[in-house]
């Protein structure tokens, strides 16, 4: 649709928007034939889904209603979330950056600069951030205020409000990652994210929709079985015994990794996902750890063994059950602290977003491991030699690590002291650009989505990667992209694939903990596979 | 007479509904952690790069350090020059700037008229009189020259126009037109004189005499004065709690700490009304 506007979320048409020409992307990926074309979605999904937005399908639960009646069922259950957002009954804990967020916009555009999806998109319009927000002011005007019942149009309540406007609503509320760059760049503080996070609250809490992978497969599972993963206690026990053999033929070290010890100064927690697919990194946390001699445990309780909180990204409730689990086992447990292993968003879940739920005895100091592991290799706990890692590397930064958390220096310290060949992205640090796997997108593998986030939502971050490593691209010599998060990790995986960069160029990527252990002078085999 | 009851007025309704909001916002319940790095009120070069007290090892074991120096500072950089518009969009900030350096310097203009209606009559120092004659004139240049560059912006950049409303243009154009009028009476007193005679009226409860721009001014200005808290105009009242209360509020809940009290007490609410999905009354299942 030509000069699209928010007002135009409530047109039948079917499709709002076709990706066409996207962000260009640095040599090598300059020339054709680098990148396959976007498809187009399957009639099967135009039928059953929500594929008027841009094509895409995020949300698989969101079914196209067969009747009048189901339609106003919809659109009457999203307006009375929309209501509940408002409430200072049952949304408290975001209730003021809400209203502060709905309320003040200038309209300035400052934040579509600030987004990746909306510049990887080649700046389509539905992309902008304040384009979702303003859909969603235009809801709240004609439908909560009485200036839009009675101005209507003059104070901008010019919305339909049908089942086509709220489907769209929810899925343009999965193109974005959350990373709340733009909230940095906007002059008054305000927060698209959020809003683009409360949609998702209104679909998941009120309507009972969420993509499977996030709620039925992810905070439920994990709820019932203890993992997103599937993974239950014997299972992992199982995979630590093989994990101690696996230390033993790669370093030669014979480790016993500590599981359930009552009163250690350390619970040590990982995203499961790790034990299932880069069985390496948690691997690696045992080596250093056993290493300096630090008093630490895992925990094979019902969700101990999990430090993953999807419920962060689409739903209050959920997120505050897993964490309440989560902290009541490291209580059980009797520890110190709990340490945060490599994963961007269960930072945030357990060091800040739940950080008010719980007081008094079943408050346990939650810390990332990037500070503990700087201390480590800052104090020579650890012999290192960083002529192992002398290969260019460079450092991804996940958002929830960075910008909503702080963390910044330790990672760079100990990059800057273990790997000669360090390089910056541009740019880094609490400006970095998310790797386009954020707020569950990295898990989200229904129908199409995965194409739109290896080649939208991931663009920035691959451009990223390319300029880091520009004048070293001669496959002869191997590329590290240091990710110290698992859903970077998987979004970071997902591009080197898509482009087949690591077969081409030989360009990596990994967590923090491998280069450190990789670095071990005490350590004969190199610990990367891609090294041996 | 009227004509200065409605100035009482429009001042009193502009006061008491920005600070009723303000308080509408204090007292919001406590929300979950929502910060966003950088938080200037982090001590040292953290406060730059983005930093914060979780970069510390056992942070939590550490004393808390607070810079309220560099939040005043970041505030003010904020507050008087639009720092992240100037940073992110310069092109915007242009007609933005001028237009709120215009208000700024009108701020001060009024300011300096009160100053003036109290000491005109033991004679009014010189540097106040010019004071007032550049403040006023400054301010009601660029106030008028940046309103109305924004109305044009707004409305010839395709972008800007598909998200601005109406009333955004009828907000603009309601401050243009105030200045213009205060501009067309300040043609026949270019000293201002008829400023700190309404001045002296205020504080001395004292009716003065008004010709017919001057009425249509002070009708405009008063109406404006009551119109703006009750619009989006009023976000020098939110950009406080954006800032303050949300994206810089890093408060760590810690054993003990003075904000125990505050989540105790917030985790004591039990909701009256609840969510309706299915999940939400019916945990795992």
């Amino acid at each position: 649709m030509k000069n699209l506007k928010p007002q135009d979320m409530g047109k039948r048409t079917e499709q709002l928007v076709q990706l066409g020409k996207l962000m260009d992307l640095p040599a090598p990926y300059d020339q054709p034939g680098m990148e396959p074309p976007l498809t187009v979605p399957k009639d099967a999904w135009k039928e059953k889904h929500c594929t008027t937005l841009d094509g895409y399908v995020g949300i698989d639960t969101l079914i196209r209603p067969q009747t009048k009646a189901e339609e106003e069922q919809v659109v009457n259950s999203f307006l009375s979330g929309l209501a509940k957002i408002f409430s200072d009954d049952v949304n408290r804990n975001f209730l003021q950056p809400l209203v502060l967020s709905i309320k003040y916009c200038a309209k300035c555009n400052t934040c579509s600069e600030a987004c990746h999806i909306f510049k990887a998109s080649g700046g389509q319009e539905i992309y902008r951030p304040i384009f979702r927000s303003e859909v969603l002011r235009k809801i709240v005007k004609k439908h909560l205020t009485k200036s839009g019942k009675m101005l209507g149009s003059l104070v901008g309540a010019d919305i339909d409000i049908n089942w086509e406007t709220i489907a769209r609503l929810g899925e343009l509320a999965y193109r974005c990652n959350l990373c709340r760059r733009c909230a940095q760049a906007c002059p008054l503080g305000l927060d698209n994210g959020l809003l683009a996070r409360e949609i998702r609250k209104i679909f998941s809490q009120e309507m009972g929709i969420a993509p499977k992978p996030l709620h039925e497969k992810g905070t439920m599972l994990q709820l019932k079985t203890g993992s997103s993963t599937g993974l239950t206690k014997p299972a992992f026990l199982d995979m630590l015994e093989f994990m101690e053999d696996d230390i033993f033929a790669k370093t030669g070290k014979k480790i016993k990794i500590p599981v359930d010890k009552k009163g250690a100064d350390i619970l040590l927690t990982h995203n499961a996902g790790e034990f299932m697919t880069w069985p390496d990194n948690p691997a690696a946390f045992a080596v250093l750890f056993t290493e300096a001699g630090l008093d630490w445990t895992l925990s094979s309780d019902m969700i101990g063994y999990d430090n993953v909180n999807y419920g962060l990204w689409y739903d209050d409730v959920q997120a505050r059950r897993v964490a309440q689990e989560q902290f009541k086992v490291a209580k059980q447990l009797g520890v110190r602290r709990i340490i945060i292993g490599e994963c961007g968003h269960a930072h945030k879940a357990s060091a800040v977003s739940m950080d008010r739920i719980t007081v008094g005895e079943d408050k346990i100091p939650v810390e990332s491991f990037l500070p503990l592991l700087w201390e480590m290799v800052n104090r020579k706990v650890l012999k290192l030699d960083p002529q192992k890692n002398n290969f260019p590397v460079t450092l991804h930064d996940p958002c929830n690590v960075v910008r909503m958390m702080g963390v910044v220096k330790p990672q760079r310290q100990i990059l800057q002291a273990i790997c000669p060949q360090f390089r910056e992205m541009t740019p880094h640090g609490v400006n970095n650009y998310c790797c386009g796997g954020g707020s569950g997108f990295a898990i989200m593998q229904s129908m199409n989505f995965p194409e739109f986030r290896k080649q939208v939502g991931s663009r920035m971050k691959f451009r990223q990667i390319l300029q880091a490593f520009q004048g070293s691209m001669d496959p002869g010599t191997p590329k590290y992209i240091c990710a110290p998060c698992s859903n970077c990790k998987g979004a970071i995986r997902d591009i080197l694939e898509f482009y087949h960069t690591t077969e081409k160029f030989n360009i990596h990527y990994g967590g923090l903990v491998e280069l450190v252990v990789n670095a071990l002078v005490d350590i004969e085999k190199p610990f990367l596979e891609f090294l041996a | 007479m009227i004509l200065l009851v409605y100035i009482y007025f429009s001042l009193f309704i502009f006061v008491f509904v920005s600070l009723w909001k303000a308080l509408k916002y204090a007292k919001m319940p406590m929300h979950s952690r929502w910060e966003l790095y950088p938080v200037p009120k982090e001590t040292g070069e953290r406060a730059k790069y983005g930093g914060s007290y979780f970069e510390d090892y056992q942070w939590w074991a550490k004393p808390r350090e607070v810079s309220h120096v560099g939040e005043l500072k970041e505030m003010l950089k904020e507050m008087l020059f639009i720092k992240n518009l100037f940073v992110n969009q310069r092109p915007f900030w242009w007609l933005s700037y001028t237009m709120h350096l215009g208000i700024y310097f009108l701020g001060v203009w009024t300011i300096l008229l009160g100053v003036g209606a109290l000491t005109e009559p033991s004679g009014l120092p010189s540097f106040i009189y010019y004071a007032t004659l550049i403040s006023g004139s400054v301010g009601a240049l660029l106030t008028a020259l940046g309103s109305i560059a924004l109305i044009l912006r707004r409305f010839t950049d395709t972008t800007l126009r598909k998200y601005t409303t109406p009333q955004e243009y009828f907000n603009l154009l309601f401050i243009f037109a105030v200045v213009i009028t205060g501009m067309m009476v300040w043609v026949g007193d270019p000293g201002f004189n008829y400023g700190r005679m309404i001045m002296k009226g205020l504080f001395t409860f004292t009716p003065f005499t008004h010709g017919g721009v001057l009425t249509v001014h002070i009708i405009l200005l008063g109406a404006l004065l009551v119109y703006i808290p009750f619009t989006k105009m009023s976000h020098y009242v939110g950009k406080y709690f954006t800032f303050h209360k949300v994206l810089w509020e890093n408060e760590p809940n810690l054993r003990g700490a003075k904000i125990e009290a505050s989540v105790r007490k917030a985790l004591s609410y039990q909701p009256k009304t609840s969510w309706s999905a299915p999940h939400i009354n019916n945990k795992g299942n």
